[in-house]
C-alpha cells in the first residue's frame, strides 16, 4: 500500500465529459487505488470554487499528490499547478488525466468503454503520482533584449513598440532595405493611408532609437539556448559577409508573405493586360489613380476574384481565403473611379468578404459604379483575347439567373491572394512549426496567437496568415505585449521535467548525444570520469535520449522508468 | 487607490489586457459590471474554428485575472465617470452595486438560490429559462459568489404601516411554503389572522398589477397562510427567548401592544401586558364583529405573543404607566388605544336604549346576549364602526335598522364593501339626515328627531360641510339608537406624569416614540388617534425597537430603524415585459343574506388554487421578495440585506475600454417573426441550446419541446442592412453560424443544416476551411436573403426567400425551426464615462481608432485606449490580438509618462 495522500477531482466538463463517461461511477472505481484519500467529482473543476476546494481538501488533508481527470493538459496543466502551488504542493506532485479529448470525445459512440476507459487512464494517473517528487523550475535569468526577424511593417512597429518598454531589439532585415511590402504602397485601405510614408515614419523611428539595431541584407542562421536566453547567429551581408552573434531573450518572426503567383494560362494570366492585383496596384500608385496600358487608357476593368485563394482541386489547393483581397480589390476599384468617373469595372467573385466596416467600402464601390457578377467555383470565368486583339471576359452572372456575360476589358485584374513565404532555412534555424496552410502556426489563436511551440519565438503579421497593414500593425503590437510580459518579469521558469544521467552508469557512448534533437546533452566530467551531461536550459524532456541509452543510464524527471513502468500496471488492472 | 492601468470591462479582451499587463508588472484594476467576470464569450458553446469549448479558454483566463498578484478586479460595478486629473492621470469614480451577500463570506454552495422563490429570466441563458433572484451568474462564474437582485422595495411591501413583507409572503405562498410565509409575517406582527381578515390592505391599493386587471388579493393570501397555520398548529410552540434580565410593562393589549409585546419578548425582555378589559386584545377583540373576525382567530394571534413566555394581566387597569417602574419595570409602553366613545352631544343621549357603538359591539363581542327580535335600530355615523352596529344589529334579530349619516353616500368614511355588505344584509341607509334629539317614553328611546341637510361648502377638511334644511324635522322610531360618532383616547389619569396633546393624545418623540417621561414610550391610537391595525402593528413594531435601544443604553436618534431600499418605479416594473396574458384577479365572495341571524364569518376564504393562482399574478416587482430564506439557508450567514452601495475613487495613468458589444435585437426585423413565433430564435440563443451548461441538456424548439429536424440559419439579421441602421457586416455571424451547423450536425445527426446567406465570410485563419467542412457534413448553403417568416399552425416556419443559385426565383421552404444570425452593435455606454474629454466615435458610432494603421487601439483621448470588440465587430482570436496590441499601447504610453516625471 501506499503512504501518499492523494486526491483525485473527476470533472463532468458541463456535459463534455459527463455526457459520455460514467464520472460517478469513475469515481467509485478509483477512489480505492492507493494513496487516494480524496476522489470528488466537478462540474468544472477549472471553476474557481473547485479550485478553492482543492486548495481547502490540500491543506486540510495534508495532500501530497493531486490529479485531475478533465481535459487536455494543454488547456489546464498549469491550471492546476497552480491550484497546488497556491495550496502548498508542489506544482509538479500534480498530474492531469486527459479524459476529455483522450477519451469522451473519442468514443461518444460507446458509453461504457469510455467509462472503462477514463477508469484505466485515471489509474494510471494516480499510480505516477505516488511516485512524483517534489520539483522545481529551472530559472533563468532574461535577457531585455529581442530579436525580431524582418522588418516589414510588423517588424518595424514590434521594434517599435519594445523600444518604448525599454526593451533592447535586434531588427534583422533579409533584403537591403527595411519596409517590406507596405513600402511600395500608395493609398491603402481604409484609411487611405499612404503606405510608403508610414514606413518610412517608422523607418526614421527606427533609426532614431539608440536601443534598436537594424541590420539589413541580414539572416539569421544560428540559435541556441532556450527562452530567456537565446544565442542568436546572425550573417550581415555586405561587401565582406561578417557573422553577428547575440544574446536575446525573445524573437519574434515577422518575415511576411508572397503574393501568390498565377501559373501561365490560369485566368489568362500572361495574355497582355491580365495582371495581378498587386501589379494593378502598383499601376495605381505610380499612375496617381489613372495607369494606362500600352500607352493606351484603360475604360473597362474586370477584377477576378479568389485567384489563387479558396482552391478547392488541383495539387496542394490554397484552400484558405486570403482575407484581405476583396478589401483591397474594391479599395482599387474606388480609387480608379475616382480618378476617373467614367471608368467601367466589373467584379467577378464568389463570395464579397469586405467584412466589418469594409463592407463600406465595398457599397462605395457599387456607389461609384462597379458591377458584381457572382461566379460558381464549377465554372469559373474565361479570359481570352478576342480577333481584335481585346481582351474578353465570358462568365455566367449567377446574380441574373446564370446568364452568360460577355465582357470586353482593356485590363483583366487577378484578385490574387497571399501566400506563405518559403522559408525553409528560417525554419530549420527556429524549428518553427507550420500549419496546413504552410503559414506559421500559433500554438492556439485564442490562448496563445503569438506564441509557438518553441518556447520565447514569437509570429505576428502575415508569416502567421493573411492580414492586412493595420491588422499585422495589431499583431506585431501583441506580439511586443507577449515579449514584454516575460522579458519584463526579469527571469523565466522552465520546467524542470528534463532528463537526468546517472553518472555512475554512463559509460560515455554518444548514443543519447545523436538522439538529442536539441543539443541538449555534452561531455563534461563527474569524478575523474568523462560523462554525458544535460544542458538543462536546453533540454525539452522530449524522452527521446531515455529509451536509447544502453546503460540504462537516463530517466526523465517526472516520467521515471518507474513510474512509467506503475502507471502500466494500473491500467491493465482489471476492473471490477 | 493607485493604479497604471484601469480596465473597464472584463470580457476576453479586457481579461486578455490585464493579463499581459500584469505580467509585465503594472498595477491593473478591472471593472466589471457584472457579476462575474468573462464578458459573453464564457456564455458560448464551442468556438471557431478550432471548436474549443467557450468554457475551457474562458475559466483559466477569468481565474487568472482574479487572482493575478498584479490585478484587482471589481465586480457588479460600474465606472460612472473618468476625468484627467491635474496631475495627468485618470480619476475614476466606481459604484460598486451592493451584492446584498458578503462575498468574503459566501462559499458559492447556491443554497440561497435554491432557496429563493423568486424566478426572473435568465440573462445569462438568453431568457429561455428562469434564474432566481439571488444567484451565481452562471457555473463557470468567477467570482463564484451570488448576488441578491434587488431593484427596489415591492411597492406593497413599501407601503404597509407596520413594515411587513407582502411581497415576501406572497413569494413564499406561491411555492407552497405556508410556514415560512407565516413566520415571515410573524417576524413584523403577531396578530396574522386578525390583518387577514380585517386589515385595509393598503398593500392591495399599491400593486402594481392593479393597473393591468386588478391587484392581488394580498390581504386574503395573508389569512390563508394564517388559517393554515393555525389549523395545522392550533397551539404555538412555547419558546423563551433568552433573558436579558430587564422587564418592559406593556399598557394595552391591541394590535400596538401585541406588536410589541413581540419584538420585546424576542430580544429577551420579560414582558407583561395589562388589559383593563376582560379579555385580551384591544379593538380587535371590543370592536370588530365575529362576522368579520372570529374571536378564536383573535384568541390564536394572541397566543402567538404568549407562547414567548409574555404574561397579560386581564381587567387590570394602569392609571399611572410611569409608576410601574416601581413595580421593576425597566420601561413602559402605552398602547391603550382610543376607548372613549365620543358624544353626540343631543338631548336624550343618556335614555335606556340609546347606547355608543362601541359598548353595544364589545357587550357582544364578550358575550353578552342582547335581543333585538322584532326592534328598529337606528345607528347614527357612517364610520366602519357604526356599520359594525347595524350589521351585528341586524344578526341580532332587529326587524329594521337604519344607518343614519349626515352626509351623503360618497362622504361616508366606511369601506365601501362593508356599505355593500350592509345593504345586502338589509340595512336601511338615511343620508344627509342628522338627529336633533332622541326623544324618549319615560327613560326609554322610543323615536330620534331628525332633520335633513344638505351639503354646503367645504370645510377645513375638504369636505362639503352638512347643512340643515329649515322646516325639514321628522322623527323616525327607533326602539334602540346606537351612536356611533368616534372615538377618543382615556388618558386623563396619566396627566400628571405624560405630556398629552390637546385632544388627550400622548405627546411622543415622533422618531423614537418616546414620550416625555424617558422611561415611558407611547404608542398606536392612544398616540395617533383612531387609526387602522396595521398602523398601530406598525406603532408597536417601532416602540420595541427604541425600547430595546433605550434599554440598552444605546443612543435613540439616527438609529436608521426600518432601512429599506427606495420603492421600485412600477412603470419601470411593467415596462419588463413587452405584453402581459391576462390574469384576472379571484372575485372577492361573501356570505351575504338579508336578515342573517348568525355570526358565521362572510368573506369566503380562498382556496389553495386560488391562493396559487393569485401568488402567481404577482410581477415580483422588486425582484427579491424580501422573503428572507436566502438568509435562514445561508450556512455561511453571508447574506447582508443592509449592503449599501459604495462609491470609491480610483487614479490610474492609463485607461483601456474594453465594453464590448451589444447584440442586435432579432425583433426588430419584424418580417422574421421573433419575439412573436416562438420556434424562432436568436444566434446567442442556439449557442446557448449548444453550450455544456446548457438549459434543456439538448437541443430543442422553444414551443412545444419538439427536438428539431429542421433547421434554417438566417444569416446577416440586423447586419448589412440599412433598414435597421446597420450597414456593416458583423463580421462573426457567418462564422458562429456555420459552427453551430457543426455542433448541431454532432448533436442531431438526423437533423438538416440550412443556411440562407448573403456571402459566406469565412475570411481568418482556418475559416474557409471550417465552412468547407460544414459543406461537407451536410450543411445546405443556399445564396438569398430571407423576405419574411410565416408561422404555420402546427409552429412549423416558412420561409419566403430569393432562390439565387437557382435561377433566382422566389422560392419557400418550410423548417421547424428557424435561428437568425444576429450580428454586432456597439456599446455606447461607453462614450458616457468620460468627462471632460470626448471619447470619439467612428462613422459606425464604434470608439474610433485615430490611428489604426499604426497605432491600433489608440482613441482620441490620450492615454485611454480601446481592446477589443468596442472599438469594431471581432471575432475571438481577432479581439485577443487587438487586446495585446492596447496592452502594449497602454504600457509604453505608462512608460512615457513615467520617463517625462
Amino acid at each position: 500500500m501506499s503512504d501518499r495522500k492523494i486526491g483525485v477531482y473527476i470533472c463532468h466538463c458541463g456535459g463534455n465529459i459527463s455526457d459520455y463517461v460514467d464520472v460517478k461511477k469513475v469515481r467509485e472505481a478509483v477512489q480505492g487505488e492507493p494513496g487516494v484519500v480524496v476522489a470528488k467529482t466537478a462540474m468544472f473543476t477549472c471553476s474557481d470554487a473547485t479550485q478553492q476546494e482543492m486548495v481547502q481538501d490540500i491543506r486540510e488533508q495534508n495532500l501530497d499528490g493531486l490529479v485531475v481527470a478533465s481535459c487536455s493538459p494543454k488547456l489546464h496543466l498549469f491550471t492546476f499547478r497552480e491550484v497546488a502551488r497556491r495550496a502548498g504542493l508542489n506544482p509538479y506532485q500534480y498530474t492531469q488525466v486527459n479524459i476529455r479529448e483522450q477519451c469522451s470525445w473519442t468514443h461518444t459512440d460507446d458509453k461504457p468503454g469510455a467509462t472503462e476507459k477514463a477508469i484505466r487512464l485515471i489509474r494510471g494517473g494516480i499510480a505516477r503520482t505516488a511516485l512524483t517528487e517534489p520539483l522545481e523550475p529551472i530559472k533563468i535569468d532574461t535577457v531585455p533584449k529581442v530579436l525580431i526577424v524582418g522588418a516589414g511593417i510588423a517588424g518595424l512597429r514590434a521594434a517599435v513598440g519594445l523600444s518604448d518598454l525599454s526593451i533592447s531589439v535586434i531588427l534583422v532585415e533579409k533584403s537591403t532595405a527595411p519596409g517590406g511590402r507596405v513600402a511600395g504602397l500608395g493609398k491603402m485601405y481604409p484609411h487611405g493611408k499612404n503606405g510608403r510614408e508610414i514606413i518610412s515614419q517608422l523607418v526614421d523611428e527606427v533609426k532614431k532609437r539608440k536601443n534598436i539595431t537594424l541590420f539589413t541584407g541580414a539572416e539569421l542562421v544560428g540559435k541556441s539556448g532556450s527562452i530567456g536566453n537565446f544565442t542568436v547567429k546572425i550573417e550581415v551581408g555586405g561587401k565582406k559577409v561578417e557573422t553577428v552573434e547575440a544574446s536575446v531573450g525573445s524573437i519574434i518572426v515577422a518575415t511576411g508573405f508572397e503574393d501568390y503567383q498565377p501559373a501561365a494560362g490560369e485566368f489568362g494570366y500572361g495574355i497582355d493586360g491580365v495582371v495581378t492585383l498587386a501589379e494593378y496596384k502598383a499601376m495605381l500608385d505610380n499612375s496617381g489613380g489613372k495607369p494606362a496600358l500600352g500607352g493606351r487608357e484603360i475604360k473597362s476593368v474586370v477584377y477576378v476574384y479568389c485567384v489563387g485563394s479558396r482552391q478547392q482541386t488541383g495539387d496542394n489547393p490554397n484552400k484558405y481565403c486570403s482575407r484581405y483581397c476583396c478589401n483591397a480589390a474594391v479599395h482599387a476599384a474606388i480609387e480608379s473611379a475616382e480618378a476617373d468617373p467614367k471608368i467601367r469595372q466589373f467584379h467577378l467573385f464568389r463570395d464579397m468578404r469586405t467584412y466589418g466596416k469594409f463592407e463600406a467600402l465595398y457599397t462605395e464601390a457599387r456607389d461609384k459604379g462597379s458591377v458584381f457578377i457572382r461566379y460558381s467555383d464549377a465554372e469559373p470565368p474565361e479570359i481570352q483575347k478576342d480577333a481584335g486583339g481585346r481582351l474578353k471576359v465570358t462568365v455566367k452572372d449567377l446574380l441574373t439567373f446564370g446568364e452568360e456575360i460577355v465582357i470586353p476589358a482593356d485590363l483583366v485584374v487577378l484578385v490574387t491572394g497571399m501566400v506563405p513565404r518559403s522559408n525553409n532555412a528560417l525554419v530549420d534555424v527556429l524549428k518553427l512549426p507550420v500549419g496546413r496552410d504552410k503559414f506559421f502556426n500559433e500554438i492556439h489563436p485564442k490562448l496563445r496567437p503569438v506564441e509557438t511551440v518553441v518556447d520565447g519565438v514569437f509570429i505576428c503579421g502575415t508569416c502567421q496568415g493573411p492580414k492586412n497593414s493595420a491588422e499585422s500593425v495589431a499583431s506585431a503590437l501583441s506580439a511586443v505585449t507577449q515579449s514584454a510580459s516575460i522579458l519584463k518579469k526579469g527571469y523565466v521558469e522552465l520546467e524542470p521535467l528534463i532528463a537526468m544521467i546517472d553518472p555512475d552508469k554512463c559509460k560515455i557512448c554518444d548514443v543519447c548525444t545523436g538522439a538529442c534533437p536539441y543539443s541538449a546533452i555534452e561531455k563534461g566530467q563527474h569524478r575523474g570520469k568523462e560523462v554525458a551531461v544535460v544542458n538543462e536550459a536546453v533540454c525539452k524532456g522530449c524522452g527521446g535520449c531515455a529509451p536509447v541509452c544502453p546503460a540504462n543510464a537516463i530517466n526523465l524527471k517526472g516520467f521515471t522508468d518507474d513510474q512509467m513502468e506503475s502507471m502500466i500496471d494500473a491500467m491493465l488492472k482489471e476492473i471490477v | 487607490m493607485n493604479y497604471d492601468i484601469l480596465i473597464v470591462g472584463s470580457g476576453i479582451g479586457g481579461m486578455e489586457s490585464a493579463l499581459k499587463l500584469g505580467d509585465m508588472g503594472y498595477k491593473v484594476l478591472v471593472v466589471e459590471k457584472e457579476p462575474s467576470v468573462g464578458g459573453k464569450m464564457i456564455l458560448l458553446s464551442k468556438v471557431f474554428p478550432t471548436l474549443d469549448c467557450a468554457s475551457c479558454i474562458s475559466t483559466p483566463k477569468m481565474a487568472a485575472t482574479t487572482h493575478h498578484p498584479n490585478i484587482d478586479v471589481m465586480i457588479y460595478s460600474e465606472v460612472e465617470q473618468i476625468k484627467r486629473g491635474k496631475n495627468g492621470k485618470f480619476t475614476a469614480k466606481v459604484r460598486k452595486k451592493p451584492t446584498f451577500v458578503n462575498s468574503a463570506a459566501c462559499t458559492g454552495c447556491r443554497q440561497c438560490e435554491m432557496n429563493c422563490n423568486v424566478a426572473v429570466p435568465d440573462q445569462y441563458n438568453s431568457d429561455m429559462v428562469a434564474r432566481r433572484a439571488a444567484y451565481i451568474a452562471f457555473p463557470q462564474a468567477v467570482p463564484k459568489k451570488a448576488v441578491i437582485e434587488r431593484e427596489g422595495t415591492s411597492p406593497c411591501s413599501y407601503t404597509c404601516p407596520a413594515g411587513i413583507k407582502a411581497h415576501g409572503y406572497v413569494a413564499l405562498a406561491r411555492v407552497g411554503k405556508y410556514k415560512e410565509a407565516f413566520d415571515l409575517i410573524l417576524e413584523t406582527t403577531p396578530v396574522i389572522g386578525s390583518l387577514g381578515r380585517a386589515c385595509y390592505a393598503p398593500c392591495e391599493g399599491e400593486c402594481t398589477r392593479g393597473s393591468l386587471e386588478g391587484p392581488l388579493p394580498i390581504r386574503r393570501i395573508k389569512r390563508f397562510i394564517a388559517d393554515t397555520h393555525y389549523r395545522e398548529n392550533p397551539e404555538p410552540q412555547r419558546r423563551f427567548p433568552e433573558t436579558v434580565g430587564k422587564k418592559v410593562a406593556v399598557v394595552g393589549s391591541g394590535p400596538a401592544g401585541l406588536t410589541a409585546a413581540l419584538h420585546l419578548a424576542r430580544q429577551g425582555y420579560q414582558v407583561k401586558i395589562f388589559e383593563a378589559a376582560e379579555q385580551a386584545g384591544g379593538m380587535l377583540r371590543l370592536a370588530i364583529p365575529a362576522y368579520r373576525l372570529p374571536k378564536d382567530v383573535v384568541d390564536r394571534d394572541i397566543k402567538n405573543v404568549t407562547a414567548l413566555g409574555v404574561e397579560i394581566e386581564t381587567g387590570s387597569r394602569v392609571e399611572n404607566p410611569a409608576a410601574l417602574k416601581e413595580q421593576g419595570f425597566d420601561a413602559v409602553f402605552v398602547a391603550t388605544g382610543t376607548p372613549v366613545a365620543r358624544s353626540l352631544q343631543v338631548d336624550g343621549e343618556n335614555l335606556d336604549g340609546v347606547m355608543n357603538a362601541l359598548e353595544f359591539l364589545s357587550k357582544i363581542n364578550l358575550g353578552q346576549k342582547i335581543d333585538l327580535t322584532g326592534k328598529t335600530v337606528v345607528v347614527v355615523g357612517g364610520g366602519n364602526v357604526a356599520i359594525d352596529s347595524a350589521r351585528v344589529a341586524v344578526r341580532l334579530g332587529a326587524q329594521k335598522v337604519i344607518v343614519q349619516y349626515r352626509r351623503s353616500r360618497e362622504e361616508m368614511p366606511a369601506h365601501h364593501w362593508e356599505i355593500e355588505g350592509a345593504e345586502k344584509e338589509g340595512v336601511e341607509f338615511r343620508y344627509l339626515s342628522a338627529p336633533l334629539k332622541f326623544i324618549g317614553d319615560g327613560a326609554r328611546v322610543i323615536a330620534v328627531k331628525a332633520i335633513q341637510m344638505e351639503l354646503g361648502k367645504p370645510d377645513a377638511g375638504g369636505r362639503r360641510k352638512p347643512v340643515p334644511v329649515k322646516g325639514s324635522e321628522h322623527q323616525i322610531a327607533a326602539d334602540m339608537v346606537i351612536t356611533a360618532v368616534g372615538l377618543g383616547p382615556d388618558t386623563r389619569s396619566f396627566k400628571a406624569e405624560l405630556e398629552l396633546n390637546k385632544n388627550g393624545t400622548i405627546m411622543v418623540n415622533q422618531d423614537t416614540l418616546q414620550t416625555s417621561v424617558p422611561y415611558v414610550f407611547a404608542g398606536g391610537d392612544v398616540v395617533t388617534g383612531p387609526s387602522m391595525i396595521v398602523n398601530a402593528a406598525g406603532q408597536g413594531r417601532k416602540a420595541a425597537f427604541f425600547i430595546d435601544r433605550f434599554l440598552k443604553g444605546e443612543e435613540l436618534a439616527g438609529a436608521g430603524y426600518n432601512y429599506r431600499l427606495p420603492p421600485v418605479d412600477q412603470q419601470k416594473v411593467l415596462a419588463r415585459q413587452k405584453s402581459y396574458r391576462k390574469l384576472e384577479p379571484v372575485a372577492a365572495t361573501e356570505h351575504l343574506k338579508r336578515g342573517v341571524r348568525d355570526f358565521s364569518e362572510v368573506e369566503a376564504p380562498l382556496s389553495e388554487e386560488d391562493v396559487w393562482y393569485s401568488t402567481g399574478r404577482c410581477l415580483d416587482c422588486g425582484v427579491c421578495s424580501e422573503c428572507s430564506q436566502c438568509i435562514a439557508t445561508c450556512p455561511a450567514n453571508a447574506i447582508d440585506m443592509t449592503m449599501q452601495e459604495e462609491r470609491v475613487e480610483v487614479e490610474a495613468c492609463a485607461v483601456i475600454v474594453s465594453t464590448g458589444f451589444k447584440l442586435f435585437d432579432a425583433s426588430l426585423k419584424t418580417q422574421y417573426g421573433y419575439g412573436k413565433y416562438k420556434n424562432v430564435i436568436s444566434g446567442m440563443q442556439m449557442d446557448r441550446l449548444l453550450a455544456p451548461t446548457r438549459p434543456y441538456n439538448t437541443v430543442l424548439r422553444p414551443g412545444d419541446g419538439k427536438v428539431p429536424d429542421n433547421i434554417a440559419f438566417v444569416l446577416c439579421t440586423g447586419s448589412r442592412d440599412c433598414t435597421v441602421d446597420n450597414p456593416i457586416c458583423s463580421r462573426v455571424c457567418c462564422m458562429y453560424s456555420v459552427k453551430q451547423n457543426q455542433l448541431i450536425m454532432g448533436a442531431l445527426p438526423l437533423a438538416d443544416v440550412t443556411v440562407y446567406y448573403i456571402d459566406v465570410r469565412a475570411f481568418s485563419k482556418g475559416y474557409e476551411e471550417f465552412y468547407q467542412q460544414a459543406g461537407a457534413m451536410g450543411a445546405n448553403f443556399v445564396k438569398g436573403r430571407v423576405a419574411k417568416v410565416e408561422e404555420k399552425e402546427d409552429g412549423n416556419l416558412v420561409l419566403y426567400y430569393e432562390d439565387i443559385d437557382n435561377g433566382g426565383k422566389l422560392s419557400q421552404a418550410e423548417h421547424d425551426l428557424v435561428v437568425l444570425s444576429v450580428g454586432l452593435l456597439p456599446n455606447a455606454e461607453v462614450f458616457n464615462l468620460f468627462s471632460g474629454v470626448k471619447l470619439e466615435a467612428d462613422d459606425f458610432s464604434y470608439v474610433k481608432e485615430i490611428n489604426e494603421d499604426i497605432n491600433p487601439a489608440q482613441t482620441s483621448i490620450d492615454g485611454v485606449f480601446v481592446a477589443g470588440t468596442a472599438s469594431g465587430a471581432k471575432d475571438i482570436p481577432d479581439s485577443i490580438l487587438h487586446a495585446g496590441a492596447a496592452a502594449a499601447q497602454a504600457a509604453a504610453y505608462v512608460e512615457r509618462t513615467r520617463m517625462s516625471k
